[in-house]
């Protein structure tokens, strides 16, 4: 079964999201920070990690540099807060070497063909 | 027991009336519905005109999903929002409604290659929000949102009188959005109308300052000094003067003077003492002022404040030799204002008073002249640098 790792600082968010892929036959874990997903990431082993950018703490783009830092060739897609548009984390995403990047509110399905294609 | 949805309904309509705030309303009605059908949780989805998309803005459920707000969005273009945009659920179901066991019966039906993957779409939509029923609300043909709805907890299926309840409360929804909306924009409209009268206030104001040279600036100081006292004065009698006594005070401020519109520019702006005739002239300034006013009904209060703001504590004062608390509180407010700004201005024929000079001046007239409540929360803000 493919690791799929979610950072995100709202529980309820990591509730839902950590349902809605266990449905879909993944296994889930979850991380309620950056700091807690890169002490977490060699247990894991994540096939791909979601990760939210706006966080206490280290936010998601420190997060995303720290964890490619650890292992380059780790696969992460950014989710972006409700105000989508902005347009320097975009590029240091990018800069940085992850994958995808998508804001809230998401079309779940989308959702889901994001996270299945880079899955496999 | 059975529900009584006509009930239900009547008290949700009750607080549809009540309640101007769309977002607080529709928390209220999910929060309803999951706990008097008791279903495993429900959600509604509501159009956003600037991006054209339906967003989850409440999910609530004791035992399933709860979606996080603003978490989930479905575009114009998303299947589910697609099959009630295009009118398939009366096509198919001659029904208002889509549900997921009825739908998935339908798929067995001959029907048109078209239909069946738009309802296949739809129906993957329910699976990902774990939705049985989905119910949409519309305001003139407009679908406005969207209202999902989990398994019922008794694991029994929704009956015809449930979905109308829905089907109502849904159709209810959308009316107290767009009424919500309304109120909004009526409510912009008044602030918008009240500031263009609040400018044009002003802009009167700024004429009578252009005609008296001297005292440029005046009508401002005085109208921000009173209040100051009077925030003051309702501070330490604890008790608030309403908004209304406020906005009146504010134009009277504003507008205390305005009646040296029709005072000759020689007399207001002559270079040394007054003459009695000369000075009989200014003393009309009141009557003048509440004259050009009083055809505004709304401003009767303001308008007091503008007549009698050079009446006197002990009754020596004009127009009327009003005395005491017979002086309208707005004027004697305006009045204390009036005088401390008059004194500390440097005149035609007298350099201006100090500050200190001026409310010395202001505490020996306390009681006589002026209202000495009033004058007793001045000097309190002038002690504490405020003035």
């Amino acid at each position: 079964m493919a690791n799929l790792l979610i950072v995100d600082d709202e529980a309820d968010v990591r509730e839902f999201a950590a349902n809605f892929f266990r449905k879909r036959k993944i296994n889930v874990t979850t991380a309620p920070s950056g700091e807690e997903s890169l002490n977490m990431l060699d247990k894991v082993k994540p096939d791909l990690i979601l990760l939210d950018i706006k966080m206490d703490g280290i936010d998601g783009i420190e997060t995303l540099k720290r964890l490619k830092e650890k292992n380059k060739d780790l696969k992460v897609i950014m989710v972006t807060g409700r105000k989508p548009d902005d347009q320097e984390s975009f590029e240091k995403c990018r800069q940085f070497g992850a994958l995808d990047y998508i804001h809230k509110p998401l079309e779940l399905e989308e959702l889901e063909r994001i996270v299945l294609k880079n899955l496999k | 027991m059975a529900l009584d949805y006509k009930k239900e309904l009547e008290g949700a309509a009750k607080t549809m009336i009540l309640v101007h705030e769309a977002d607080l309303l529709i928390k209220m009605i999910v929060r309803t519905i999951v706990q008097k059908v008791k279903v495993s949780h429900a959600g509604i989805l509501l159009h956003y005109g600037d991006k054209d998309s339906y967003v989850l803005t409440v999910s609530r459920g004791p035992k399933g999903i709860k979606i996080p707000e603003g978490f989930a969005r479905m575009d114009s273009d998303n299947p589910l929002i697609r099959f009630f945009n295009e009118h398939l659920d009366k096509k198919l179901f001659n029904d208002g409604a889509l549900s997921y066991k009825q739908a998935k019966r339908c798929l067995r039906k001959n029907i048109g290659a078209k239909e069946k993957s738009l309802l296949k779409g739809a129906l993957y939509q329910l699976e990902i929000f774990d939705a049985i029923l989905c119910v949409p609300s519309y305001f003139q043909n407009k679908l406005l949102g969207l209202l999902l709805l989990g398994k019922k907890n008794s694991g029994k299926d929704f009956k015809p009188d449930e979905i109308d309840f829905f089907a109502a409360l849904a159709s209810d929804v959308a009316m107290a959005i767009r009424n919500a909306e309304l109120f909004k924009d009526l409510q912009l409209e008044l602030e918008k109308k009240h500031r263009l009268f609040l400018h044009t206030t002003i802009a009167l104001a700024a004429a009578i300052d252009a005609k008296d040279h001297y005292t440029h600036g005046h009508t401002s100081r005085v109208t921000t000094l009173s209040l100051e006292i009077a925030k003051r004065l309702a501070a330490e009698k604890k008790e608030g003067f309403d908004e209304k006594f406020l906005e009146h005070l504010h134009i009277a401020g504003l507008l205390h003077d305005i009646g040296k519109i029709g005072i000759p520019e020689s007399i207001l702006n002559k270079n040394g003492p007054l003459d009695d005739k000369e000075a009989a002239r200014i003393k009309e300034h009141p009557i003048i002022g509440a004259t050009i006013l009083n055809p505004i009904k709304e401003l009767e209060d303001a308008i007091l404040g503008v007549k009698y703001h050079h009446e006197k504590f002990d009754g020596s004062g004009y127009p009327e030799g009003l005395k005491g608390r017979n002086i309208p509180l707005i004027a004697s407010i305006i009045s204390v204002a009036d005088t401390f700004d008059a004194m500390t201005t440097d005149r035609p024929y007298r350099r201006g008073l100090s500050k200190d000079e001026a409310m010395a001046e202001i505490n020996r007239v306390s009681g006589k002249q002026l209202d000495p409540e009033i004058v007793s929360a001045f000097s309190d803000l002038y002690k504490e640098g405020l003035i």
